[in-house]
């Protein structure tokens, strides 16, 4: 039974299917009860479950989410909303000294089944302060799991996995992806959480993204098959772990890659997948990597130059074209 | 207040010093390695707060913990152990000094940024809150942490939602060199709970019985559900804030470190690992053990020939605890792996 | 005394480097703002060097004959006359980078940058298209690689053993042809395939990409050249290698041979007594006939036959240095005068090797003349890409001529050609 529902709408479901199955489950965040949500995420869920298992927070992001490392230590199952990653930077203790580190530094006498949930990336003029993507920030602490949904069939099953999980694990949701409609099947299996997903099969480069940007990576790709470049799409869904093999897999076959991120070019997430298959397939390399990421740049207020300041479809496809016509021209 | 729980109480905080003490030995022999944060003279406030505790209740300590873990009853030679880097120790060697954990006595660690272990407990606390269970968590932190933002994010959700929480604050006086009043603009730490409607008092925290007695009421009430309460301990320490540290905690120490403001000379002393004499110690006023065991004495619980016989008995254990923590192996890195991914089980990542 | 950098210019989207054909100012030369002070020859045609501003050029110069990459300085201007130290100069080349290249490597970097900001138009470089005839035929003309002593040390390596006490210059170009950069990949495919990656010509990029390595293989060996004779190297000109690529590829198209002879005797009295070039009147005969035959306007795409709505003639031209084709526009919708100006207008841009892309792109047919040799009795022509046919004609005998038309099977037939041959034909006695 499949339909097509908003990205919100499937997390919004996989909380609840949850929630009803587990007790020991609950959300915490800030307006996540009463007021349903910023981004409606969380809408009906306080009148279901209640204050307890849907509990509004004061604005105190460290210490919620070190609340949340303290409660999955005693085995219950929290699920920590930051409303933006920009507000992680405040949590960013919890979530770094505490999360895989109480596990770790008890030789693993605690369990960490620890959801830390937010929305990131460049949305509509909200300036820098709350524009920002902070991936390579997260991806840098050992231990900690990042699955990066992009769509609402992903978002429902990766939601419930993260739940499901022993380990500390942060879902980066994407603001401009809220809204974004998909089809969502229930009954279908679902993939192990952190495989790569070939969005679309190709001969000519290897196209890596992940959230926001795979989906247009996939259209870019659509459009520059009719240009005769066919152009293999690889949806990471995972960023801490990435699925190397399949990486490496497409490149070999293709000889070609492009890493499209939002992230700043400079040490983001790109720069890891870069390295990484760049030890990996060096000798299947037929071009340089190129990376197509964000500047690195404070993002702008100002509609035309924050729209300049992350990839779109057209520059995915100006990033390819130059990456696989270096042999054509001439 | 009988005499077993008088005479188990002295053994502790006897134990304690002597572990100390001998810690402090072995970091100068090399066995140990790191920070190294000791606890002499603050024996009072962790004797009476643990022998307060139950064991359905949840300890969550800070970088100083040897001496509440120990006390909560882990054994000696597994901290020992755990200062030595070693498998057997209570982290198996991944956490050390300042991370001791044991699950199995709710002892939920020892946490080394100034200000977690008040989220912590408040997870603990949310969780017990939930089950309604007849729990409490036990939060401790020194003055130095008041100042962190957690602080006051955490004794407001805590209120907010009557958390089972005992605060107790160990106010050393110093927050690392630098005196209370150099770093609080309020020096009554207990009276900044007051600001969230939370129960607080100030305790002398050099008087095991006070401790004891105050700890004791303040946690039956949190079992019951009345929301958190806060201690204030009045204590200090006898050593520096650590083994890097050569503080002299008096009053003259200020005025001391005013007159030597030659880097060159500060930074020779904090190379110097240093442990004060017995002499040192009295001359520093009054010491929480010899009162105890006075107490005892004038009671007539106990003579000298009883005191040295729990001397004795101590130095036994810590002997044992050395022996053990040199004879018990390195970790491997494997065991590394194995305690970041202890809660992967099953699952399929990939 | 205030020494202005004078770079290698950029002239196309696509250029990397120009070669320095020669210079029209000697150092020391009075200049103005404007003058030409240097030809350069790009991957498209020859351009000038212009003088931004007014001085005297000053060395050091640039080589002639070499390549350079753009933006770096070749020469420079002063505000004085340079004294003779300065001229001695001149010896070496100047090869320092200029600002504007630096900050340029910059941005390569920011590929994010370039890639958003350059127009996506990186076009797939159409080098002129020019038909391959026989051999005397690319050979005529005067080379500009003439074999002057220093002209040849310059770009060339000599196999045998005593070529180690060659000079650095020497080594130098020859690195520039041996040592170009491949691709992890394409290092690996050329052991793989036993294919010397000197051997190996590189893209535009001036990498070696797998695609060349694997084209290389496909066309068979090098000749063994140390086997014979001492040889000397000659790098390609732009011309030269953009013709023996374009004939590489057209050499895949299965290609076949009609030919007869046909009466050009009036075509050619006619050209006399109108003042029209002969070539102009066959090809508009051509034309009359490919608008009765559009089958002959089409070409051969792996999805179909594209048939065009216009009838663009490429026609061969003899030039120093190589060969081009500038096509005529719409020869069967045009007056003859009017194809008489545009013609006489390409020829002389031919000449002067200032032929631009648009003008000698996307002919849809070809015609190559060999009628000024009167020795030639008969020849035939490869089909260039992207056209059906083309037509040789040899020299007149008896007033007649040898005309073939060579074609692409996968486009038209045997009948077919015979058909065409016998419609031009009767369009050429038609004029009369």
């Amino acid at each position: 039974m499949s339909k097509e529902i908003f990205y919100w709408q499937a997390l919004n479901q996989a909380l609840d299917a949850e929630m009803s199955k587990d007790d020991t489950v609950f959300i915490l965040g800030e307006d996540v009860g009463l007021y349903g949500g910023s981004y409606r995420v969380t809408e009906g869920l306080h009148a279901k479950y209640g204050d307890w298992r849907v509990r509004d927070t004061p604005i105190s992001e460290g210490s919620f989410t070190g609340l949340g490392v303290g409660a999955a230590m005693v085995e219950m199952r929290p699920i920590v909303e930051i409303m933006t990653i920009n507000f992680s930077l405040l949590a960013l203790d919890a979530i770094t000294n505490m999360a895989t580190k109480v596990p770790f530094m008890s030789s693993g006498q605690f369990p960490m089944p620890l959801v830390i949930r937010m929305p990131g990336g460049v949305a509509k003029q909200l300036a820098a302060q709350h524009s920002q993507r902070l991936e390579q920030t997260l991806m840098n602490i050992p231990g900690v799991r990042i699955a990066v949904p992009a769509t609402p069939q992903d978002a429902w099953w990766q939601t419930r996995q993260a739940i499901r999980s022993n380990e500390a694990i942060i879902i980066l949701e994407h603001e401009l992806l809220y809204f974004s409609k998909g089809i969502l099947d229930k009954t279908a299996p679902a993939p192990p959480m952190h495989r790569a997903m070939i969005r679309r099969e190709g001969r000519n480069l290897t196209i890596i993204s992940y959230s926001r940007m795979s989906l247009l990576a996939e259209q870019a790709a659509t459009q520059l098959a009719d240009e005769g470049i066919d152009a293999e799409v690889i949806d990471l869904r995972s960023l801490n772990p990435i699925d190397w093999d399949r990486c490496v897999a497409s490149v070999e076959k293709t000889h070609r890659l492009l890493i499209v991120e939002e992230d700043s070019l400079f040490a983001g997430a790109g720069a890891e997948i870069a390295a990484t298959l760049g030890e990996r397939c060096f000798y299947s390399l037929d071009a340089p990597i190129s990376r197509h990421a964000g500047l690195d740049l404070p993002t702008p207020y100002n509609g035309k130059l924050e729209a300049a300041s992350i990839p779109t479809v057209t520059s995915i496809k100006q990033a390819a074209r130059a990456l696989t016509q270096t042999e054509n021209a001439k | 207040m009988d005499r077993s729980r008088l005479l188990a109480m002295l053994h502790d905080m006897l134990l304690a010093r002597k572990f100390e003490e001998r810690a402090a030995e072995e970091y100068t022999k090399g066995n140990i390695a790191g920070f190294l944060h000791l606890y002499p003279g603050e024996e009072a406030v962790a004797a009476g707060v643990m022998h307060a505790s139950e064991p359905g209740d949840y300890i969550v300590s800070t970088y100083r913990e040897h001496v509440h873990a120990l006390i909560r009853g882990i054994e000696p030679k597994r901290i020992m152990a755990e200062l030595f880097g070693r498998k057997d120790g209570c982290s198996g060697g991944m956490g050390g000094s300042m991370h001791l954990f044991d699950r199995a006595r709710r002892f939920m660690g020892g946490y080394a940024i100034v200000g977690e272990t008040y989220p912590v407990s408040l997870g603990i606390a949310y969780a017990i809150a939930m089950r309604e269970l007849p729990e409490a968590v036990i939060c401790f932190f020194g003055d130095g942490a008041v100042n962190q933002g957690t602080f006051h994010e955490s004794l407001n959700m805590a209120a907010l939602w009557r958390l089972p929480i005992l605060f107790v604050c160990e106010n050393n006086h110093y927050q690392i060199g630098t005196e209370i009043h150099r770093h609080s603009a309020v020096a009554e730490v207990y009276k900044r709970a007051c600001g969230y409607r939370i129960p607080s008092r100030r305790v002398d925290g050099m008087d095991v019985l006070a401790v004891h007695q105050a700890a004791t009421a303040a946690l039956e009430q949190i079992r019951a559900g009345t929301g958190p309460q806060f201690l204030e301990m009045e204590t200090y320490r006898f050593r520096g804030h650590s083994m890097a540290d050569p503080g002299n905690y008096r009053p003259s120490v200020e005025v001391k470190a005013h007159q030597q403001d030659d880097p060159l000379l500060v930074a020779i002393e904090e190379t110097l690992p240093y442990y004060p004499s017995s002499e040192e110690i009295q001359a520093a006023g009054h010491d929480v053990i010899k009162q105890l065991s006075d107490h005892m004495n004038n009671e007539g619980h106990l003579d000298q020939a009883g005191f040295d016989s729990v001397a004795k008995q101590i130095d036994d254990i810590i002997e044992d605890a050395v022996q053990f923590a040199l004879n018990s192996p390195d970790p491997t890195m494997q065991d590394a792996w194995d305690a970041l991914y202890c809660n992967r089980g099953e699952e399929v990542l990939i | 005394m205030k020494r202005t950098p004078v770079t290698m210019p950029v002239l196309s989207d696509t250029m990397e480097t120009g070669h320095l054909v020669r210079w029209l100012k000697k150092p020391g030369d009075p200049v103005k703002k404007g003058d030409v002070l240097a030809e350069v020859e790009s991957d498209k045609a020859i351009m000038d060097v212009e003088a931004f501003q007014d001085g005297y050029l000053s060395g050091p110069l640039a080589p002639e004959d070499s390549d350079v990459p753009v933006r770096e300085v070749i020469a420079y201007i002063s505000d004085e006359k340079p004294g003779p130290d300065s001229q001695s100069a001149d010896e070496t080349p100047a090869m320092e980078k200029t600002p504007a290249q630096d900050s340029d490597s910059q941005a390569d970097d920011q590929s994010v940058d370039k890639s958003r900001d350059q127009s996506t138009n990186k076009t797939n470089v159409d080098a002129p298209q020019r038909t391959q005839e026989s051999e005397s035929e690319s050979e005529s003309g005067s080379e500009p690689e003439s074999d002057s002593e220093q002209e040849s040390e310059k770009v060339s390596v000599s196999a045998n053993a005593d070529a180690q006490a060659q000079t650095q210059k020497q080594t130098q170009s020859t690195d520039s042809i041996s040592q170009a950069k491949a691709s992890p990949y394409a290092r690996g495919l050329a052991m793989e395939l036993g294919v010397p990656l000197n051997q190996v010509a590189p893209s535009a990029d001036g990498v070696i990409h797998a695609n060349n390595v694997l084209s290389a293989a496909l066309q068979g060996p090098a000749p063994n050249l140390d086997a014979g004779p001492a040889w000397k190297l000659h790098a390609f000109t732009p011309m030269r290698r953009s013709v023996a690529e374009h004939m590489q590829q057209a050499g895949k198209t299965p290609t076949f041979h009609v030919s007869a002879r046909l009466s050009l005797e009036l075509l050619a009295k006619q050209s006399k007594q109108q003042k029209h070039s002969f070539t102009l009147l066959l090809a508009q005969a051509a034309a009359q006939t490919i608008k009765e035959m559009p089958l002959f306007n089409a070409a051969y795409t792996p999805l179909g036959l594209a048939y065009r709505n216009q009838i663009d003639i490429g026609i061969a031209m003899d030039i120093p240095g190589g060969l081009v084709t500038p096509v005529l526009r719409d020869v069967a919708g045009r007056s003859l005068d009017e194809l008489e100006q545009s013609w006489r207008a390409l020829k002389q841009k031919a000449k002067q090797q200032r032929l631009l892309k648009e003008d000698y792109q996307g002919g849809t047919f070809y015609i190559s003349n060999l009628g000024m040799f009167p020795l030639v009795d008969n020849f035939d022509a490869i089909v260039p890409l992207g056209s059906a046919a083309i037509l040789a004609i040899a020299a007149l005998q008896d007033g007649k001529a040898s005309v073939t038309l060579s074609a692409d099977h996968r486009v038209v037939y045997g009948a077919d050609c015979a058909r065409f041959l016998e419609k031009l034909n009767d369009k050429i006695l038609g004029f009369n």
